[in-house]
C-alpha cells in the first residue's frame, strides 16, 4: 500500500512536496551534475581543453573577481547590467503602451501585429549586422539590439494580457457610465497588470540571453566581452565562469521581479 | 446622455419613469448559415416604480431583452434587429445612465477592497462631475451599512462568500440611485438559503428607495416572492406568454407561498410554460 501511495503522489501534478523536500531534490540534482562533471575531469575522460574542471572554473572566478587590485567581473557586470537597464527602460516605456493599444483595439492590432508577431519566431541575431550598418558599433547598436530582441516578445504578451481580461469587467464598467477608453484605463488595465508584469519579467530574461550577442561586437567592457576575450585565449575556465555569472544574474533578476510582482498584486493568487 | 443630467434625476427624487418596448425582434446569425430568432415581437410598457419579473426558461432570450434595456451591446449583431426601446419617450440605442445592471457573475474587482468596489463608479468622470467626494463617501458608507457589509469594507472580494459578493454588486448599483435597476438572474448561482436572504435584502432596499426594477429569473418561486408584476416568456423565440400583477404585501412568507393564491399563480405559470415546450428549464424551489 505504501509503495502504491508513493507512486500516487509521484504522478500527481497538483500535490507539491514540502518545500524542504523540494529544495533537497533541487540541490541533489545540481550536486549530481557537479559530481559527474568532477568525475569526468578527474578521470581525464574529457580533456581540460574541452571541459575545464569545476575547481579550475572556481579559480577562474576568483581571478576574475579580484586580481591586481581590480575586479574585472564587477566592472563587466556593471556595464552589462547598465546596458540591460537602459534597454529595459526603453523596452517597457515603448512596448507596454503599444501592447495595450493593440489589445484594446482590434483595429490597431490588425495594423501592428503583422509588423511585430513574425519577429517572435525570426532570428533576431540575424539583425545584428543590419543594426551595425545603421547605428555603427557603439553603445546605440547594443541598446538597439537588446531592445529589438526583447520588445518583440513584450508587445504580443502585453496585448494578450489585455485581451485575457474577462469581458464582464468591460461591460460592467461601461454600464456604470464609463467611456470606452475609461473602461480600458480603469477596469481592463488594472486587471491585466499581473500578466503585464509577467511580460516584463520575460523581456528581462530575454535580454540577459542576448547580452553576450550584443557585446560580441566591439565591446570594451561587459560580461559578453569578458567571455569573448577569454574564448580568444582559449581560457575555457573563464568562459565557464562568465556564463555561470550571467545565469546567476538572470536568475537573480527573475526572482527579484517575481517577488516585487507578488508584493504589488497580492490579489492575483487569491482569485 | 444630455437629457439625463438635470438635478432631480441625479438625486433620484423624481421616480416617474417610463420604458416602452415596441415590437422588439432579435435575430443572430446561426451556425448553419441561417438566422436564429431569439426574441420575437415583444411589446411591453413599464410606467411606475415596481418590481417586474421577466420569467422564462433558461436560454429563452430574457437576458437579451434586459441587455437591450441597459444599452449593453457586446454582440457584433445589431440589437435589436428591429423595433425600438423608448425611455421617457426617448429612443435608447446605446449605453445610457438611466439604468444600472446587476449580473449573475458579479463583476467585483479582485484588486479593490469592498469599499473601493462600491465606490468604483465615482472614479469615472461621469459620476465624479455629478457627486462631490464628501457626498459619495457618505453614500458608499451608508450603502455598505444597508447591505450589511460595513465591517467588511477593507476586505477583498476573494475573502467574501458568494452572497456577500452579490451584496457588493448590489451596493455598487444602488449607490448611484438609479431610476431603473436591471437584474440579470443575480441570485441564480447562490444556494437556497442565501438566495432567500438576498431576496429579503432586495425588498428592504427597494422599500427604502423604490425604483423601476426589471428582474430576470428562471425561478418561478422567486418571481412570485418578489414581483409586483410577472411577465412569463415562452422559449426561443421569446414571446410574452402571460403577464399579471401580484398584490400580496412583501415580504411574502413561506405560508403565503403555500396559500391558494400563490399555488394558483404557480400552476398558471407552469401551464403557460408547458404549452410551448422548449429545451430550457425553470426552477420551482418550494
Amino acid at each position: 500500500m505504501g509503495a502504491a501511495k508513493g507512486m500516487g503522489n509521484f504522478w500527481n501534478p497538483y500535490l507539491s512536496p514540502a518545500s524542504s523536500q523540494r529544495r533537497a531534490i533541487g540541490v541533489g540534482s545540481v550536486a549530481s551534475v557537479l559530481i559527474i562533471w568532477s568525475l569526468l575531469s578527474v578521470t581525464g575522460l574529457v580533456s581540460p581543453a574541452r571541459l575545464p574542471a569545476p575547481w579550475d572554473v572556481v579559480r577562474a572566478f576568483g581571478y576574475l573577481a579580484w586580481h591586481d587590485g581590480e575586479s574585472m567581473l564587477f566592472t563587466a557586470t556593471l556595464w552589462s547590467a547598465g546596458r540591460l537597464v537602459v534597454a529595459g527602460i526603453i523596452v517597457v516605456s515603448f512596448g507596454i503602451p503599444v501592447g495595450i493599444f493593440m489589445g484594446a483595439s482590434p483595429r490597431i492590432n490588425a495594423a501592428i501585429s503583422p509588423l511585430v508577431d513574425p519577429f517572435r519566431s525570426a532570428p533576431v541575431v540575424a539583425l545584428l549586422p543590419i543594426l551595425v550598418m545603421w547605428l555603427g558599433i557603439g553603445e546605440a547598436m547594443k541598446i538597439a539590439f537588446l531592445f529589438t530582441g526583447a520588445v518583440v516578445y513584450l508587445i504580443p504578451m502585453v496585448r494578450d494580457s489585455i485581451q485575457a481580461v474577462p469581458q464582464s469587467y468591460w461591460i460592467s464598467a461601461r454600464d456604470l457610465g464609463a467611456t470606452p477608453w475609461e473602461c480600458i484605463r480603469k477596469a481592463v488595465i488594472p486587471m491585466a497588470m499581473p500578466r503585464i508584469t509577467d511580460a516584463v519579467i520575460v523581456a528581462f530574461s530575454v535580454m540577459w540571453t542576448y547580452i553576450t550577442v550584443a557585446e560580441y561586437v566591439n565591446a570594451k567592457a561587459g560580461l559578453g566581452q569578458l567571455i569573448q576575450n577569454a574564448r580568444r585565449f582559449s581560457a575555457w575556465d573563464q568562459v565557464f565562469a562568465g556564463i555561470i555569472v550571467i545565469v546567476a544574474l538572470a536568475l537573480f533578476t527573475y526572482h527579484l521581479m517575481v517577488w516585487i510582482k507578488r508584493r504589488l498584486y497580492p490579489w492575483e493568487t487569491q482569485q | 446622455m444630455s437629457a439625463q443630467t438635470d438635478s432631480s434625476r441625479q438625486n433620484g427624487a423624481d421616480t416617474a419613469i417610463s420604458i416602452e418596448l415596441k415590437d422588439i425582434v432579435q435575430e443572430y446569425p446561426a451556425q448553419d448559415g441561417g438566422v436564429s430568432r431569439v426574441v420575437d415581437g415583444i411589446n411591453l410598457v413599464f410606467e411606475r416604480p415596481g418590481i417586474n419579473m421577466l420569467l422564462g426558461p433558461s436560454g429563452c432570450g430574457k437576458s437579451t431583452i434586459l441587455h437591450m434595456l441597459g444599452g449593453v451591446r457586446p454582440m457584433n449583431a445589431k440589437t435589436p434587429t428591429s423595433g425600438s426601446i423608448l425611455i421617457d419617450g426617448i429612443e435608447c440605442d446605446d449605453a445610457h445612465d438611466d439604468s444600472i445592471m446587476v449580473f449573475q457573475r458579479y463583476a467585483n474587482r479582485p484588486d479593490l477592497s469592498v469599499f473601493d468596489n462600491v465606490a468604483f463608479p465615482f472614479s469615472l468622470n461621469l459620476w465624479k462631475k455629478r457627486v462631490p467626494e464628501s457626498d459619495w463617501r457618505k453614500r458608499v458608507t451608508g450603502m455598505l451599512e444597508s447591505v450589511g457589509l460595513a465591517d467588511k469594507k477593507n476586505l477583498r472580494p476573494s475573502q467574501l462568500s458568494g452572497g456577500q459578493n452579490q451584496r457588493v454588486a448590489l451596493a455598487r448599483a444602488l449607490v448611484l440611485r438609479p431610476r431603473i435597476l436591471l437584474m440579470d438572474e443575480p441570485f441564480g448561482a447562490l444556494d437556497a438559503q442565501t438566495r432567500e436572504e438576498m431576496q429579503l435584502l432586495l425588498i428592504d432596499l427597494y422599500k427604502e428607495r423604490p425604483c423601476l426594477v426589471v428582474f430576470v429569473t428562471h425561478d418561478v418561486t422567486e418571481a412570485l416572492v418578489l414581483g409586483d408584476r410577472v411577465i412569463v416568456l415562452s422559449t426561443q423565440p421569446a414571446r410574452i406568454a402571460d403577464d399579471f400583477t401580484l398584490d400580496a404585501p412583501r415580504p411574502r412568507s413561506a405560508s403565503w407561498q403555500r396559500s391558494d393564491e400563490a399555488v394558483q399563480f404557480e400552476k398558471r405559470i407552469l401551464a403557460q410554460l408547458h404549452k410551448a415546450p422548449g429545451k430550457g428549464s425553470v426552477r420551482v424551489s418550494v
